[in-house]
């Protein structure tokens, strides 16, 4: 793996070539430019970097990615939907915004897309992209910025209550490995409520590399939840960066929900602008096979007053393994803050593996931040408890994981969402119960 | 034919034997208590009734209703008729209770060959058991066993055995940690089971119980063998006398 990583063919391997991409505006050719040399500086994240210990991305250095121009006329599939659910749908395939499949929301709510934006609309974009995923982040937040061929901005104006939820299906198409590069802004007004929801799907059995990157901006009061529901194909690798800024007396939910992919990394960076706002991220990852998920969220309480609460819970069957780290940083002067983290896994397979990790780093004195994780096999009383009252094995075994994943769902506010989601994880939990343990 | 015939069971956890040939037979309508001291071997036997794998059998024999019970898996005993009230029933967060009984009671309904209850008539039938235990129908829609207080456990597991109507019931120590009103009230469901074709094994510390439920035989399990068994006044005599004079294993029943 060493070698593979000080070979670096891959970096300039990676980038567009000058031809591929319009220039665009002066003030995007520099932050392109920026993401280059970042790129090529870093490059891909490595073992010894202690946010990057678990997981392996040189598989990433060896695949040679085909450009994904071809596939961009291709009808999408119906992945990524949410059944039973009357959602306006932005269908991005290979990251570029594909009308015919997409259903706008109704006004007020605004989509915008860089490639095509009027001069007010540029000033958004040229405002909030990359404000938060400067490109010293991680390289592969610059990869993004250098290679993505179009924006696409969701603007929901000031006091308005969206009921319901916006779908963003993010599908990659491809039949060669291919790498996509969906970036999207989501700008959220002062005093308005919405559900975004993130769809990730693409085909199985090919090798292609999904790196997203979101940048959310919440502004004061409103009240905000993103559900990221990620079903890549069997052997993708997905990078998903999510950027949230909050300000003042905001109200923010996430899930990240994960089931494919065999390389999975989700980067989450909340930002706690301004006091009294409260986040809470929730997640929840089936795996089974090889599959590797690992996820990174980063609380950084810039502000007093503001509370966050993360619950990450995994379900790992087969081989597969996870991680979850849980960066807090409390800076100076954020009194009051209080921080809750917790990591719950469950191992299905005595050859599926757990690490968790919280990483606490503390300016203020006035704070509340605890943390906790607890790792393990199904709870073999009660196994025997549901077996004695006459539920055969498998049923007994699917009882207890919907049970372990419910309190994460339930917290999810939109009732049809939730319901929904319930279904495709109790689908999800027989996949699981399908492996060899 | 018995309902259940356990000859010279022998059973233990890794390189430990806690049975040592332990032999008893419940013919049918019978009612039979077990006592004997702390770490007597009581609810391992239990346990391994019910086919709990923590434990190793490594010799004997059981037979309930005629049918080799050791080569089932816990549920199949279950659906064959057999019933464990749990010592330290089990907390299961994020499973309701009504939830866990309709699929309790659907699997037992299935292996014969009944259909399953719709929820209306399941419903119907766990206000009429409820009622029967005096236990409030909200405990339906809460997790099972979590938060309950003991006597709340305890009357939980009558309330799954009244409604699975088993052919052979094991109570182990259901009665302890209940208050008086609550013992009459467990004692009057476990009564309501007994019948001409079924049988209860009751374990317990306390002579109390025997006297709401009314045992045919009583016996002393102590180093895991059974070493006396008598009748209803051998419970008696045990509350005044303790264990102590009870000297070296004897062959019984
Ligand atoms: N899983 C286990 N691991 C280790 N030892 C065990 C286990 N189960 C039972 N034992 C031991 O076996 C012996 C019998 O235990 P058991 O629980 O059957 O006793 P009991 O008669 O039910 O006692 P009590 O009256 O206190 O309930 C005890 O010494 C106990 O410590
Ligand atoms: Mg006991």
């Amino acid at each position: 793996m060493t070698q593979l990583m000080t070979n670096t063919s891959y970096l300039q391997r990676l980038l567009p070539s000058a031809s591929d991409s319009s220039p665009g505006p002066l003030w995007l050719q520099a932050r392109r430019e920026e993401a280059r040399q970042q790129w090529l500086r870093a490059g891909l994240p490595k073992n010894t970097d202690e946010q990057w210990r678990f997981t392996d991305l040189s598989p990433l250095a060896e695949t040679v990615f085909s450009s994904t121009a071809a596939a961009l006329a291709a009808a999408p599939s119906s992945d990524g939907r949410l059944p039973g659910i009357e959602a306006a749908e932005l269908v991005l395939v290979n990251g570029k915004f594909h009308h015919q499949a997409s259903r706008l929301p109704p006004a007020p709510v605004k989509i915008a897309l860089l490639s095509q934006a009027a001069a007010a609309e540029l000033k958004i974009f040229e405002d909030l992209l990359g404000t938060q995923a400067r490109p010293t982040h991680h390289g592969l937040s610059a990869l993004n910025t250098a290679n993505f061929s179009d924006v696409v901005l969701v603007e929901v104006p000031a006091g308005i209550t969206v009921a319901a939820p916006l779908n963003l299906i993010v599908h990659a198409v491809g039949a060669q490995p291919f790498a996509a590069y969906p970036r999207i802004l989501l700008k959220i007004g002062a005093n308005s409520s919405v559900t975004v929801v993130l769809s990730f799907a693409g085909p199985d059995n090919l090798a292609y590399l999904t790196n997203s990157l979101v940048e959310t901006y919440v502004g004061v009061g409103s009240r905000v939840e993103l559900v990221k529901i990620q079903r890549e194909g069997t052997a993708a690798s997905h990078i998903g960066s999510d950027y949230v800024h909050l300000d003042r007396d905001v109200t923010f939910q996430s899930l990240s929900l994960n089931q494919g992919g065999l390389l999975v990394r989700n980067n989450v960076t909340v930002t706690l602008a301004g006091p009294g706002s409260q986040a809470t991220l929730n997640g929840l990852s089936m795996t089974a096979g090889r599959q590797h998920v690992d996820n990174h969220t980063m609380l950084d309480h810039a502000r007093e007053h503001c509370a966050s609460h993360e619950l990450y819970k995994s379900l790992l069957a087969g081989r597969s393994s996870g991680t979850f780290t849980g960066k807090i940083l409390v800076r100076p002067g954020s009194q009051k803050t209080d921080a809750k983290q917790t990591s719950k896994a469950v191992l299905l397979s005595s050859q599926a593996t757990m690490n968790s990790q919280p990483q606490l780093e503390i300016y203020a004195d006035d704070v509340k931040c605890t943390h906790g994780s607890t790792n393990g096999p199904l709870d073999d009383e009660q196994l025997f408890y549901l077996r004695a009252r006459g539920l055969a094995y498998n049923q007994a075994r699917a009882m207890l994981t919907s049970a372990f994943a419910a309190d994460v769902l339930a917290r999810v506010w939109q009732p049809a969402l939730r319901t929904m989601l319930e279904d495709l994880v109790v689908t999800e939990l027989h996949r699981l119960e399908r492996e060899e343990f | 034919m018995p309902i259940l015939e356990i000859k010279d069971l022998q059973a233990g956890i890794a390189g430990r034997q806690i049975l040592r040939g332990v032999n008893l037979t419940i013919a049918p309508g019978e009612v039979h208590a077990i006592m004997g001291p702390n770490g007597s071997g009581k609810s391992t036997l239990a346990q391994v009734l019910a086919g709990r794998d923590t434990y190793v059998v490594t010799g004997g024999s059981v037979r309930l209703n005629g049918q080799d019970l050791l080569d089932m898996s816990p549920e199949e005993r279950a659906c064959a008729g057999l019933f464990l009230a749990f010592q330290y029933p089990v907390e299961i967060p994020g499973v309701s209770t009504s939830y866990f009984l309709k699929a309790a009671l659907n699997a037992v309904r299935k292996y014969h060959g009944q259909p399953e209850l719709d929820a209306m008539d399941f419903l119907k039938l766990m206000k009429q058991k409820m009622k029967l235990l005096d236990m409030d129908t909200s405990f339906l829609s809460r997790a099972v066993n979590e938060g309950f207080s003991g006597g709340e456990k305890k009357r939980n597991e009558i309330l799954q055995m009244a409604v699975l109507d088993p052919k052979l019931a094991i109570l182990d120590e259901t009665d302890s940690g209940l208050d008086i009103d609550a013992l009459r009230i467990v004692a009057g469901g476990v009564n309501s089971l007994r019948g001409p074709d079924r049988g209860i094994l009751l374990v317990t510390h306390y002579q109390r119980l025997l006297n709401y439920i009314v045992p045919d035989y009583v016996h002393v399990l102590r180093d895991g063998q059974i070493i006396k068994s008598g009748d209803k006044n051998l419970a008696l005599e045990l509350e005044a006398r303790g264990y102590g004079w009870l000297e070296e294993p004897v062959a019984v029943h």
